[in-house]
């Protein structure tokens, strides 16, 4: 195996790792932009994840089911340009606090100088 | 909290029509003396009945993970259970030979073993959040 083969397959494996967990950050991102239904946080989620993260409709389904059922999301019926009435999601209140937390404990390390001058190629 | 989902209704409909089958073939089998009759019904209301938990505590779960370690559907299964064996006397449906003390040492020993069901769901509770298991919130 080439070094250039088993980069790509450590890289491969590593992403796959990482990317478990990440699917919530992305949903969360997409909604702190703006209410969305669930096409919309799908390509939210693909497009700005350079398509590193995709996710199949079925998971992002449960996934907010489960996030209205712990009560840090809701929705709210819209009616779609054409079709039936479509459910927008959107954060609670409790949703938005754990977002920022979140985010203060474990991304934005990530923007302190000392961790970014390792970042840098 | 939604606990009571449209698949445990569901699964409840289908066990009440399946006691009621089993009920009709046990109290047949029993006036007829024919213990056929009570050990083949009794088994098949046996497989239907896990059949019919498994499959709808399968889409239950897919729909929502609700974590309570099978005590809703257990539960569900207790109530209808009994109360259709209880009603089948009150209605007098029974066969001559059956006797209520049957049906009240059914439900107190099946009661105990609830119970002990219950003390594990509630052990499981320390580790959900609204009903849903920590370890498995986020994706």
């Amino acid at each position: 195996m080439s070094n250039e083969e088993k980069l790509k397959e450590l890289l491969s494996s590593w992403e796959d790792t990482y990317k478990k967990g990440q699917l919530t950050l992305w949903i969360f991102l997409s909604l702190r932009e703006s209410k969305k239904y669930v096409d919309e946080i799908k390509e939210f989620v693909e497009t700005q994840s350079n398509g590193t993260i995709t996710c199949e409709e079925q998971s992002l389904y449960r996934a907010l089911r489960k996030y209205e059922h712990i009560d840090v999301l809701k929705h709210e019926l819209r009616k779609g340009i054409k079709g039936p009435e479509r459910k927008y999601y959107y954060l609670t209140d409790l949703g938005n606090e754990l977002f920022n937390q979140f985010v203060t404990r474990n991304i934005r390390l990530f923007y302190s100088e000392e961790i970014k001058k390792f970042l840098n190629p | 909290m939604k606990t009571i989902t449209s698949f445990l209704l569901k699964f409840a409909l289908a066990a009440s029509v399946l006691a009621l089958i089993f009920r009709y073939f046990l109290s047949y089998g029993i006036e007829n003396k024919a213990p056929m009759i009570i050990i083949v019904s009794s088994v098949l209301y046996g497989v239907a009945m896990f059949i019919n938990g498994f499959y709808f505590g399968k889409k239950d779960s897919e729909y929502l993970p609700i974590y309570d370690v099978g005590f809703r559907f257990h539960f569900t299964t207790y109530l209808i259970h009994n109360t259709i064996s209880e009603l089948w006397f009150i209605l007098g449906f029974k066969s001559p030979y059956e006797k209520i003390e049957v049906v009240h040492v059914t439900t107190l020993i099946w009661g105990i073993f609830l119970i002990i069901h219950f003390i594990f769901f509630l052990r499981t509770r320390k580790n959900t959040i609204n009903s849903l298991n920590k370890e498995d919130l986020f994706e």
